[in-house]
C-alpha cells in the first residue's frame, strides 16, 4: 500500500476558487438553462423507414395529422421528412418521386439534441440554426422524441405562468 | 425587464420579421409553390388589390393536397387559400403571437400595418428567434448534434 505524500492543509489550493455559479436574470432564464429535455414533452412522434415510398410517407403525415416523421434505419436516426422536404423536393415531382423510397427526399443527418441537455440546446437548434423539428436521442442514440416550437412553447409558457 | 414583461409589452415590430410571399388569388398554385421553394418559405399571403391580405396558403396545406386532391395543384391558389388566418397588427404586443402559436397551433402569422396592408409575417421562427437573443450568451452557444458521439475513446 503506498503512502500519500504529507499535504499542508494550509497549502490546499481548491481548483473551483475561480469557479463562479452562473447568474440568470429571471426563472426562464434559469429553466431553460438547468431543466433537462427529457423534462420537456416530447412525445407522441412518429418513426418512418427509409425503404418506405414517398407516396406511403405523405399518407404517414397526413394520417397521423404530423408535420414530421422521424426516419429510423435499425434503431438509428437518418433523417427527417417533414413538409419542408414535401415542399421542396416532391410537390412539384410527385409522379416522378412518389414510388422512390423516403431516403431520397427526406433532411439527412438532422440536428439533435440528446435528453440530459438543455431545453436553451434545443431553442439553439430551432432559432440559431434555423430547424423546425428537434429529434431527441436517449444515451443508446435511438430517438426517444421529437421536440417543434409548440412543445418548446408550452414548456415556455409554464414557467411564465410559474415566474 | 424581463423576458415575461417583454413579450407583453413589446410590440410585434420588435420581432425580426419575415418578408411575405405575397400574391394575388389568380396565381396557379404550382407558381406559387415554386415561390415558396426560391424564398425558403413555408406561407404565402394571398392579398386584394390593396395589398390587404384576404387568404393563406401554407405547407401543411400542401401536404393534404398532395394525398388527398393532387389535380389541386392545377387550381388558383384563391380555390385553395384558408379565407380565416392568423393576423396581428405591428402595434399589438408580442404574446399576441406566442397566444396564436400556443392557443390555436398556427404556425404563421400575418402582420399588418394600421391601414391593414400586408407588412410582414411571422409566427412560431419569429418568437423562438426572439427568446433566443434574450439569452444569446446561453442559448446561441448550446452544443447540438449532429453525428452520435464516438463509440470508442480518442487518444489515450
Amino acid at each position: 500500500m503506498s503512502e500519500q505524500p504529507y499535504q499542508d492543509p494550509r497549502e490546499f489550493q481548491d481548483p473551483l476558487e475561480n469557479y463562479d455559479a452562473p447568474e440568470y436574470a429571471d426563472a426562464l432564464e434559469k429553466n431553460l438553462m438547468e431543466q433537462r429535455v427529457s423534462d420537456l414533452r416530447t412525445q407522441p412522434f412518429i418513426s418512418i423507414g427509409p425503404e418506405l415510398t414517398v407516396r406511403e410517407a405523405l399518407a404517414t403525415l397526413v394520417g397521423e395529422d404530423i408535420a414530421c416523421a422521424t426516419v429510423v434505419e435499425d434503431g438509428r436516426l437518418v433523417g427527417l421528412f417533414s413538409d419542408r422536404d414535401a415542399l421542396e423536393r416532391v410537390a412539384l415531382e410527385y409522379d416522378d418521386v412518389c414510388d422512390k423510397p423516403v431516403r431520397e427526399v427526406m433532411t439527412k443527418e438532422p440536428l439533435f439534441v440528446r435528453e440530459d441537455d438543455s431545453p436553451a440546446a434545443a431553442l439553439c437548434v430551432m432559432a440559431g440554426a434555423g430547424y423546425r423539428f428537434v429529434p431527441v436521442l436517449g444515451a443508446d442514440d435511438r430517438v426517444t422524441g421529437l421536440l417543434n416550437p409548440p412543445r418548446l412553447g408550452d414548456f415556455l409558457q409554464a414557467h411564465f405562468d410559474g415566474a | 425587464m424581463g423576458l415575461q414583461e417583454n413579450l407583453l409589452n413589446e410590440p410585434v415590430r420588435q420581432l425580426a420579421l419575415r418578408e411575405a410571399i405575397t400574391t394575388s388569388p389568380d396565381l396557379p398554385l404550382r407558381e406559387v409553390i415554386q415561390r415558396m421553394r426560391e424564398k425558403g418559405l413555408g406561407c404565402v399571403l394571398v392579398v386584394d388589390a390593396e395589398a390587404k391580405p384576404i387568404g393563406m396558403f401554407t405547407e401543411a396545406m400542401l401536404r393534404h393536397l398532395l394525398v388527398e386532391n393532387r389535380a389541386a395543384l392545377d387550381h388558383k391558389v384563391g380555390q385553395e387559400m384558408a379565407n380565416i388566418f392568423p393576423w396581428v397588427e405591428l402595434t399589438d404586443p408580442i404574446s399576441t403571437v406566442l397566444d396564436a402559436m400556443q392557443t390555436k397551433r398556427h404556425r404563421f402569422v400575418a402582420v399588418v400595418d394600421a391601414d391593414g396592408k400586408v407588412a410582414g409575417l411571422t409566427g412560431q421562427k419569429g418568437v423562438m428567434e426572439y427568446i433566443a437573443d434574450h439569452f444569446p450568451q446561453h442559448v446561441l452557444t448550446q452544443r447540438a448534434g449532429a453525428e452520435p458521439p464516438l463509440s470508442e475513446r480518442e487518444g489515450a
